[in-house]
């Protein structure tokens, strides 16, 4: 066993900070970084809307080092962020981004839009609303109306209905990404590498709580076989709320946000590998262009500041029966390889999802990676997702569709997942068998959705109806059916 | 220009230096104090067992009804909410005790180490099994006009039907919260997110059973409030209060997010029935409308709410023969409330709905027939409560948004979009607002100031309305920045304080700035006329031959000039020195109360409103029939808001007041199950619009040449009427769904518009029972 270290670094206020768990009683390491920055002086600027990572009021913004080697400015919700995943980042609060000179306040670009726009009334969103408007700034200077509005749909206004603030960031990010923080990058960069030489991992014990962080795949397997109770988090976007929503103690936690070893997107002529451990908003990025299908999914993901904190392996591992991930993935006939200390195994996902948040992890075990074979046959893949509201919901229903057509239209295979639907997300193998081999037809579309109507026994809750979903569930069917028409319609047009 | 001065607190708000309640830390050991509530809707309470929370470390105190120093109440008009529950509870997130402790982790685990023994009794959690149990909870309101039996006879056609409008969560980012400071003796100090501090003190006094003079409640700014803090804010306060008394020290509570949507009011649900006759051309005659309004579990405001959703059932309409009843009904569900509208969006909504169904039946287009019955300028100008609609400005509205948004032009558009698109079909609708502004309750209508002005020439302004977000500090500077000719930069607002204006109404009913914008004025119209005595006085002593009359002097430019001796000029800070060395008051109070209003509720007669704010708008939606998506591909509105007092906040204003009722047209949806949980209680589930969903494209603009002779420099109020807006929203959906395949949509439509109901009434193929 490596030694450990009982504390976190990071920078604020352009210091770096060391934090001491053992030490300082006022925190732990389940601290949220919300609750510790509304605990110390003069930072009081981040608010508490819901506690759930669902209205923005929290955000903040953490700068790491990107892989170009630049800092990168990610807005998160501070409300499910954990106090040790700041280590070796930069903690931006809305405290940091006007400059005093003197008497004098210099505004940020953003700040100043927003007063010029009349863009806060009450006030109380604002710190969270200028500093996603700021990662913004900094990241997508020139940002164009559609990408302000996803990457501000994290923050919820009740007072200004947004058209005051969506003027101010068209303003602000015409002018991006220039700012005070600009010049002070390098001296950024180089606290953070200086926090980075140290990579043995750290493990944060109090009496009530040990938290292990590991810099190598190989601790994480070591320290997992000796503590398979112990929960993983990489984001910690749906564990967070264990504490934050139902008030549970988390008493044992290993925190895999370091491992660089788990974030790697790759892709060959047989198929896609992604890393456990990326972000969907990583995901969300590189599938625009070379994932068209599982992109349209991912982009009604959460919100900005969600995608980033949550990552393709803890959605997995949630097995979470509404998943956006797990339809696609199981359309696309996704493999899913796990690792441990007695080495690797690969399984089929639809093998590895057992129930009801179940899955066939064993204790020791953490998943590795995710591969997509890539399949010349297939016509065409899509997926839909039907919420209450388009941006920042989780599905009610969502629907993934993938189809090989033969010369004559005859359907020679057809993959149909679901999420909202059963206890797990699921394919309709009822659907399919009926669908294989038959004409690829309105009428025959249209008794197939009759079958997807019956095929399963969803529940009614807060979401929607048990009703509506069954018939969603053919109703997708019918959206992806003239979908593929218009798109073999068009590339018949092409050629 | 005094109305382009930018939101007071806006350098504030982007730096992160506003302060909130729960921002404040007057002392460093301020505890934390949490609610108990009931987990029943209905029950006795047959044993409360806190033994093991009182023990646990960090506990500082547990208290109940038997703790409350004075009276157990907190209705704010009929004295029927206990402050904490007795014997009994009547509904799910009814406070039963408080927990003070050190911080919030510790007082969870002692709230999880309570143990309250419920014995359930029979509750009724919808609105339909209250109505059909008659558990009425005050007599019918009624407002009649005409004859309505005739009127029927007359009509050529007649339509009947039901609206159903949700419950609405108002989701001030700022949860409900308090700080209670104990001071000398009985003395306490309520930092409040409140509306209504007046109320706020006198509920505080009456719990702790002291009087009001003790009493002193500041409110700095809400975090918004929309209606929601104009009561219930009154709650966290009084709770505070008492833990304070109780432990001696400082208490905060700041509702977590699902508490706060479990345990307070929402808007009032309605369910509304409808007949109405109308001639061959869609000219209305007869009217009947019965509301029946769910008010939860006790009465709140909601008798003031039923009068304004009776009094604007009309909306913009003339109608000669009508009959317009409310019932309140009894539900074991928290206290609904005010919310943005006050009642007003419910009444609207029936009426919109049948005009639409008026143009369907006859086949004509909606316009027309809504501008066939606008209110007319000289006559068909009476309400049916009898007031005279006057200034109406519905037809130049009518005709210039028409015009500006391209309306016809779009309608053929959209007939051809939908005649190629089988499952995308789009829909177009017009829809007026007529908002009636004054509290219905007419002594209600007053405010009050206090201006001090300092020796080194700077303001300071009190008065009794709060900040909630919608800009009356700034506009309050705005006016008192014209009325002393003084740079804004000089002039500032206190934060709300009943120890400097008492006896204060809440800050609602969109009246804000027209109260304490003319009490403002009153008390620098005092000023004005003492510092003007003094200069006069200072001038003609030094230059007896030449006298300057008080009256003539002016005040601009930051200066003091007499209009007949231009060369006898002043700057406003020396002014005022020299008005202090010959010992003048600088402090003012002033006062208004809103002149020629009243009301008889028996009659169902009167002039409940000052004046009446029009508005109107456009909406253009495209729906997609298989999932019950709506996009919002455009909205233009054309507002009268007389000489706006600062057009970019009133602009504000409108933007988010459209876009909170595109919520509660649209996505927000409040369920109960039938033991009485709310299923909605977090953002998870509950869906206020982001800005993803607002138009693609949103056109604000206010009509041009329009005054208002009545208030504070020809201004209208604002707040609310931009809420009922949104109908246009739902009637241009109702457009859209009325072209899919042959399905009638009927007489009956609801809000919200949720996907699920599109979804459930349009599918087109053939359910097969399963």
């Amino acid at each position: 066993m490596k030694t450990t270290r009982n504390c976190v670094e990071f920078i604020l206020d352009g210091k770096i900070l060391r934090l001491n768990f053992a030490e300082e009683s006022a925190i732990k390491p389940t601290t949220t970084v919300l609750n510790y920055l509304r605990s110390i002086h003069g930072h009081k600027g981040v608010k508490e809307g819901c506690g759930e990572g669902d209205c923005g009021a929290c955000t903040i913004v953490v700068a790491e080092e990107g892989i170009r080697g630049n800092l990168e400015y990610k807005a998160l919700n501070s409300c499910l962020l954990f106090l040790p995943m700041l280590h070796g980042k930069q903690l931006i609060t809305i405290e940091n981004l006007a400059q005093k000179k003197g008497q004098e306040i210099l505004l940020h670009p953003v700040q100043q839009a927003i007063v010029d726009e009349y863009g806060s009334q009450c006030g109380y969103c604002t710190p969270g609303m200028v500093l996603s408007m700021f990662s913004l700034y900094k990241n997508s200077p020139h940002a164009q109306e559609d990408s302000i509005k996803l990457a501000l749909s994290g923050n919820l206004c009740r007072c200004t209905g947004y058209k005051s603030i969506l003027n101010a960031a068209k303003i602000a990010c015409s002018k991006g990404p220039e700012d005070h923080f600009t010049n002070g990058e390098d001296a950024v960069l180089e606290l953070i590498h200086s926090i980075h030489k140290n990579t043995d991992p750290i493990l944060l014990q109090t009496d009530d709580y040990q938290y292990y962080i590991p810099f190598t795949t190989e601790d994480l397997l070591h320290y997992k076989s000796g503590h398979p109770e112990a929960l993983i988090i990489a984001g910690a976007s749906d564990i967070a709320l264990r504490q934050t929503k139902k008030n549970e103690l988390l008493p044992n936690l290993i925190d895999i946000s370091q491992l660089n070893d788990l974030k790697f997107i790759q892709e060959d002529h047989a198929g896609f590998y992604f890393g456990a451990g990326i972000s969907i908003e990583e995901l969300r990025d590189f599938s625009e262009d070379r994932y068209p299908a599982l992109f349209n999914v991912l982009n009604v993901f959460g919100s900005h500041q969600i995608r980033h904190l949550a990552t393709l392996g803890g959605n997995l591992a949630t097995a979470s029966p509404i998943s956006d991930m797990i339809p696609i993935l199981l359309v696309a006939d996704a493999s899913i390889r796990l690792i441990s200390i007695h080495g690797q195994r690969e399984l089929k996902l639809e093998e590895f999802i057992k129930g009801y948040r179940q899955t066939d992890l064993k204790a020791d075990e953490i998943i590795l990676m995710v591969r997509i074979p890539k399949n010349e046959r297939i016509t065409f893949i899509n997926t839909y997702k039907v919420s209450r509201r388009k941006d920042v919901d989780i599905s009610c229903v969502n629907g993934a569709f993938s189809v090989e057509l033969s010369r004559n239209n005859r359907i020679d295979d057809i993959r149909i997942g679901f999420g909202g639907m059963a206890a797990q997300a699921k394919r309709a193998a009822i659907t399919e068998a009926f669908l294989s081999g038959k004409q690829w037809e309105r009428n025959v579309i249209e008794e197939a959705m009759q079958l997807l109507y019956t095929e399963f026994q969803p529940i009614s809750d807060a979401r929607a109806k048990a009703e509506s979903r069954s018939i969603l569930a053919g109703n997708l069917l019918m959206k992806f059916f003239l979908d593929v028409n218009y798109y073999t319609k068009t590339q018949a047009d092409v050629i | 220009m005094s109305s382009e001065i930018r939101h007071e607190s806006a350098i504030k708000h982007v730096t992160g230096e506003a302060r909130f309640v729960n921002d404040l830390e007057p002392r460093k050991d301020v505890l934390y104090g949490l609610v108990v509530y009931s987990s029943e809707a209905h029950a006795r309470i047959k044993d409360i067992n806190i033994n093991a929370a009182n023990e646990l470390a960090g506990v500082i105190s547990i208290v109940d009804y038997k703790n409350i120093p004075g009276q157990n109440q907190m209705g704010p008009v009929i004295h029927d909410e206990p402050c904490l529950a007795e014997d009994r509870v009547e509904f799910i997130g009814q406070a039963v005790l408080l927990i003070a402790a050190i911080d919030r982790e510790t007082a969870i685990k002692a709230s999880k180490l309570i143990h309250i023994e419920y014995e359930p009794l029979p509750s009724i959690t919808s609105l339909e099994e209250a109505i059909s149990s008659d558990n009425m909870l005050c007599p019918p309101r009624k407002i009649e006009t005409g004859d309505l039996e005739s009127g029927f006879a007359e009509s050529a056609h007649c339509i009947e039907g039901e609206v159903r409008t949700g419950a609405q969560e108002h989701w001030y980012l700022e949860t409900q919260t308090a700080l209670a400071i104990p001071e000398e003796g009985d003395e306490i100090t309520i930092h409040a997110s409140s509306q209504h501090p007046s109320e706020t003190q006198a509920i505080v006094a009456g719990v702790l059973g002291i009087n009001r003079n003790l009493v002193v409640v500041e409110v700095q700014r809400m975090g918004g409030a929309f209606g929601g803090k104009e009561t219930q804010a009154n709650h966290v306060a009084a709770w505070a209060a008492l833990l304070a008394r109780h432990t001696g020290k400082a208490v905060k509570i700041h509702l977590f997010r699902d508490d706060d949507q479990i345990m307070t009011g929402k808007r009032h649900r309605f369910i509304s029935r409808y007949k109405i006759g109308f001639t061959c051309e869609g000219k209305v005659l007869a009217y009947e409308v019965e509301l029946n309004a769910d008010a939860g579990y006790s009465t709140d405001l909601s008798r003031a709410i039923l009068d304004r959703a009776l009094f604007h059932t009309d909306n913009a309409y003339y109608i000669p023969n009508m009959r317009a009843v409310g019932y309140l009904w009894k539900t074991n569900l928290p206290s609904n409330t005010a919310f943005r509208g006050f009642g007003g969006p419910q009444g609207m909504a029936v009426i919109e709905n049948a005009m639409d169904s008026i143009a369907r039946f006859l086949g004509k287009d909606a316009s027309e027939i809504r501008y066939k019955n606008f209110y007319k300028q000289h006559s068909e100008n009476i309400t049916h409560f009898g007031q005279n609609v006057e200034n109406n400005s519905l037809e130049i509205l009518y005709n210039e948004l028409l015009i500006s948004s391209d309306y016809n032009s779009r309608r053929s558009a959209i007939k051809e979009f939908n005649s190629k698109n089988e499952f995308a079909k789009r829909g177009l609708a017009i829809t007026p607002v007529k908002f009636g502004i004054s509290f219905t309750t007419s002594f209600l209508n007053q405010a009050a100031a206090l201006v001090n002005i300092y020796q080194d020439g700077t303001v300071l302004l009190n008065h009794g309305g709060t900040e909630m977000g919608q800009g009356l500090h700034t506009k309050i500077i705005g006016i008192a920045s014209n009325a002393l000719g003084v740079d804004a930069e000089f002039i500032k607002v206190s934060s709300t304080n009943t120890s400097k204006v008492p006896n204060t109404s809440a800050t609602a009913a969109s009246s804000g700035s027209d109260l304490n914008g003319m009490a403002v004025n009153d008390a620098i119209g005092k000023l004005k006329k003492r510092i003007s005595t003094a200069i006069a006085n200072h001038w003609n002593a030094a230059d007896p031959q030449n006298i300057t009359k008080p009256e003539n002097i002016v005040y601009q430019n930051n200066n003091l000039t007499d209009i007949l001796y231009p060369k006898r000029i002043i700057s406003f800070k020396d002014a005022v020195k020299i008005a202090y060395l010959r010992q003048t008051s600088l402090s003012a109070t002033g006062f208004y109360s809103t002149p020629g209003i009243q009301y008889d509720p028996q009659k169902g007669k009167g002039t409940p409103f000052y004046y009446f704010v029009f508005s109107m708008a456009v909406s253009e939606v495209e729906i997609d029939v298989l999932t019950g998506g709506l996009k919002l591909l455009r909205t233009d509105i054309l507002h009268d808001g007389g000489i706006s007092l600062n057009p970019e906040i009133d602009k504000g204003q409108i933007a988010g007041g459209f876009v909170m009722g595109l919520g509660w047209c649209t996505t927000e949806v409040v369920e109960w199950d039938n033991s009485g949980h709310l299923l909605q209680h977090s953002p998870d589930t509950y869906k206020i619009p982001t800005i993803s969903d607002i138009p693609f494209d949103f056109r604000i603009n206010f009509l041009s040449n329009r005054t208002n002779p009545k208030t504070i420099s020809n201004s209208k109020a604002i707040g609310e009427p931009p809420f009922m807006l949104s109908l246009s929203v739902w009637m241009a959906s109702k457009d859209a769904l009325t072209c899919c395949r042959d399905t009638f949509v009927g007489n009956n439509f609801d809000i919200p518009l949720a996907f699920e109901l599109i979804i459930n009434k349009f599918t087109f193929f053939n359910r097969q029972p399963k």
